[in-house]
């Protein structure tokens, strides 16, 4: 390390370590490594070894860092003091402070913080061993930690950087290139190709730029197909596999039809559609003795239409008392009073029938099938509405000018009935509600019923998804990964 | 720097943006007003104080001998430190220095080091044992926006005039530093998709993320950092890399050449 070594480029154009110029260190990523965090990395890149644990959405402390309309995103990189050759004193250096934040911006742009407001995300990166570019390597492995904890983001964040050694642009420089080299440009991107993090230090003319993004394009695509090949391993379910390893009489019959690939699936379907249609029968049964219990008691839907017939009075009285008042103002106008005695006249005719036609028999049966604070709203609406438009025309009356007026009651009048008949019919829509209901508690049966079906499909999946997993070893933590993999279909 | 601005504000800028304009009237590769002073502190070793618009910094450098590191045991010693002053902004608070703080000093440092303004060979005093430290300390005194640039700028004044205090320590007679570069920072601010130079404290509000390119004469990059939380496309930081090489060589050419004259 003391020294440089004569040539970091061989004459055959290969690196120190066997690589080409275009060609970056091998990359190994284990996922969900740590039970405790909700996402968890560990990758080896080179001889550097990093771990990433990620915490959060959670409460942010201190309660002034939070931020009423998204999350705030920290990231702390640290490194451990036996990563390096010199020992580091431990704690954040100037450098780990700079790195932490660049790192944090260059996630910044595809985190949805802004789902998660007044929590903080957290990012904690430990460099156990330290070999040149851990910044693209720690945000490597953070992007699939925080794919693990479920954050959602806009797409995969890939670090690499390049570097000029012996004058040559080279991709992803190890520890003597780093330190022997002319020049160091860490990149990290997006899927899409938009430079989230961008750093050099050397000495590098424009047109190597150039040559460089070309080169960093090159390996952030392998990193990001290492990446997404290690989250597919943990989140997909294969379809396919358990069938080749099927034990249960039920696949192998799926087994022998190869062209059905969903073949159990829609078994299960139709084993729930078969029991729906069941519980529907069954259910139109109880709906019908629940309607005979109804004809048993008409003499409550009696005692009821009288008490309409009262609260009806009731609210005509009101009417009257209104008019009266009107006319004692108004002696003057005879003709008005004449006008007022038709428009009564024409509120009991309206009111009276279609009042109690409408409410009589809709309301044992909602009570029966426990819509009781339903007919209650409807009641209110009913009489609600009643009223205002009464009072409107009582003050419509004491208008002076006789004519016009009169033109304006016959019209009021027209226009009474069709709105009684509007609401007749959103009663008559009420009590079509009834029948209607069979289908509604039918479909909550419907789901009830169902869900324990889905239970049974997944309960046979369960095993098979067990099976399945065994090969990837990836998973460290069973339980977590359990609850993924269900959450995941 | 500062988080909050008027929403009405934001949108103005915006607006001016799309119409190609800016705030204050300048076009997107126009610099504020630039004033440069060297020598303001007599007791140091060398000093510059750069006014950018309303924004001022003075840097001192002083030097002390000590023991140089182990993998560099004939080379001077680099140390950078940024402070954000409170005074500078009601923003700014005393303690220890923010990351902002940090990051700035760094790519400061960064651009005089990596493109090789001080040759430090030169700080040299007895290998292995004995080398001078250039302690490069950057105060903000009044912040308006685009620090970087007039901390870069002030630095880098600051090191031409500063005289290696030889006779202090009997070592043979006082010396000029040997600068063998004249390394210049442009920042970039991205509003929309625009990019605009030097931009102001307002701009720094608004603007996405920022883009900071150290060039030296040759026209090679020595330096770059990206500042803030939103993305570039390539073909933006190959812009901002042309458009910051050329804006590097009008301030050399007008600020720090004039200087190697005076010497």
């Amino acid at each position: 390390m003391n020294d440089k070594p004569e040539k970091l480029i061989a004459d055959d154009g290969l690196r120190l370590d066997g690589r080409h110029a275009d060609e970056i260190r091998p990359m190994k990523i284990e996922i969900g490594v740590l039970s405790r965090a909700d996402g968890s990395c560990y990758l080896e890149w080179g001889r550097n070894k990093i771990l990433v644990g990620v915490f959060g959405p959670r409460e942010a402390h201190p309660r002034r860092s939070q931020r009423a309309n998204t999350a705030v995103i920290r990231y702390r990189y640290n490194m451990a003091s036996f990563s390096v050759e010199d020992r580091a004193r431990p704690g954040p250096s100037r450098r780990s402070i700079e790195i932490s934040k660049v790192s944090r911006e260059a996630f910044e742009p595809v985190i949805m913080a802004e789902l998660f407001p007044k929590t903080a995300i957290d990012i904690f990166v430990e460099v156990l061993q330290a070999d040149a570019g851990t910044r693209t390597a720690a945000i490597n492995a953070s992007s699939i930690a925080l794919a693990d904890a479920g954050i959602p983001m806009k797409g995969l964040v890939t670090s690499c950087a390049f570097g000029k050694v012996d004058g040559q642009i080279v991709l992803d420089l190890n520890k003597e290139e780093d330190n022997y080299g002319e020049a160091d440009f860490p990149v990290a991107m997006t899927q899409d190709g938009e430079i989230t993090l961008l750093q050099m230090d050397g000495n590098l003319t424009p047109d190597e730029i150039r040559k460089g993004f070309e080169l960093v394009k090159k390996g952030c695509k392998e990193i990001l197909e290492i990446q997404q090949a290690v989250l597919r391993k943990k989140f997909e379910t294969p379809v396919e596999e358990p069938e080749e390893e099927a034990e249960e009489a039920e696949l192998e019959v799926t087994e022998t039809e190869p062209s059905l690939e969903y073949a159990t699936e829609a078994a299960a379907v139709e084993e729930v559609i078969e029991e729906a249609e069941e519980l529907e029968e069954e259910l139109s049964e109880e709906t019908f003795e629940a309607c005979a219990v109804d004809e048993e008691a008409p003499e409550c839907e009696k005692l009821e239409e009288i008490i309409k017939e009262a609260e009806a009075k009731v609210v005509e009285g009101e009417v009257i008392e209104e008019v009266i008042e009107a006319e004692i103002e108004e002696e003057a106008f005879e003709e008005e009073a004449e006008f007022e005695a038709a428009l009564e006249a024409s509120f009991e005719e309206v009111s009276e029938p279609e009042e109690t036609e409408a409410f009589k028999p809709e309301k044992p049966v909602c009570e029966e099938m426990g819509f009781e604070s339903e007919t209650e709203e409807f009641a209110e609406e009913a009489e609600v509405e009643e009223e205002p438009e009464l009072e409107e025309e009582a003050g419509m009356e004491e208008e002076p000018e006789l004519e016009e007026e009169a033109g304006i009651e016959e019209e009021l009048e027209l226009e009474e009935e069709p709105q009684f008949e509007e609401e007749a019919g959103l009663e008559e829509a009420a009590l079509e509600e009834t029948p209607e209901s069979e289908p509604e508690v039918e479909s909550e049966a419907e789901s009830r019923e169902t869900a324990p079906a889905e239970q049974a499909v997944e309960a046979e999946q369960e095993p098979e998804e067990e099976k399945s997993r065994g090969p990837w070893k990836v998973v460290k933590d069973p339980s977590e990964s359990g609850s993924r993999g269900e959450n995941d279909e | 720097m500062s988080e909050i601005i008027a929403t009405l504000k934001k949108d103005y800028i915006y607006n001016l943006m799309v119409k190609g304009k800016r705030q204050d009237g300048r076009g997107f590769k126009d610099f504020r007003d630039i004033k440069l002073e060297t020598n303001v502190i007599s007791k140091a070793e060398g000093s510059a104080k750069v006014t950018l618009g309303n924004t001022q910094v003075l840097v001192g450098v002083k030097l002390q001998t000590g023991t140089p590191f182990p993998d560099s045991q004939d080379e001077g010693v680099i140390i950078t430190n940024l402070e954000l002053n409170p005074i500078a902004s009601p923003e700014f608070e005393p303690g220890p220095p923010r990351e902002e703080a940090i990051e700035m000093a760094r790519v400061v440092d960064r651009g005089i080091r990596e493109s090789g303004a001080i040759n430090i060979k030169k700080l040299c005093i007895t290998v292995g044992e004995s080398v001078w430290i250039v302690f490069i300390d950057v105060h903000i005194l009044n912040e308006d926006g685009n620090l970087i640039d007039a901390s870069c700028l002030a630095a880098i004044a600051a090191l031409m005039t500063t005289v290696v205090p030889n006779e202090q320590h009997g070592i043979g007679q006082n010396v000029p530093l040997a600068m063998k570069e004249l390394p210049v920072g442009v920042t970039l601010a991205k509003i929309g998709s625009k990019l605009m130079v030097d931009p102001s404290l307002d701009e720094e509000a608004v603007c996405e993320t920022k883009l900071t390119v150290v060039s030296g004469s040759d026209g090679a990059v020595a330096g770059m950092q990206k500042m803030g939380s939103a993305s570039f496309t390539e073909t933006e930081v190959l812009e901002a890399i042309d458009m910051a090489c050329e804006k590097a060589a009008e301030i050399r050419e007008l600020y720090l050449e004039s200087l190697v004259r005076q010497e």
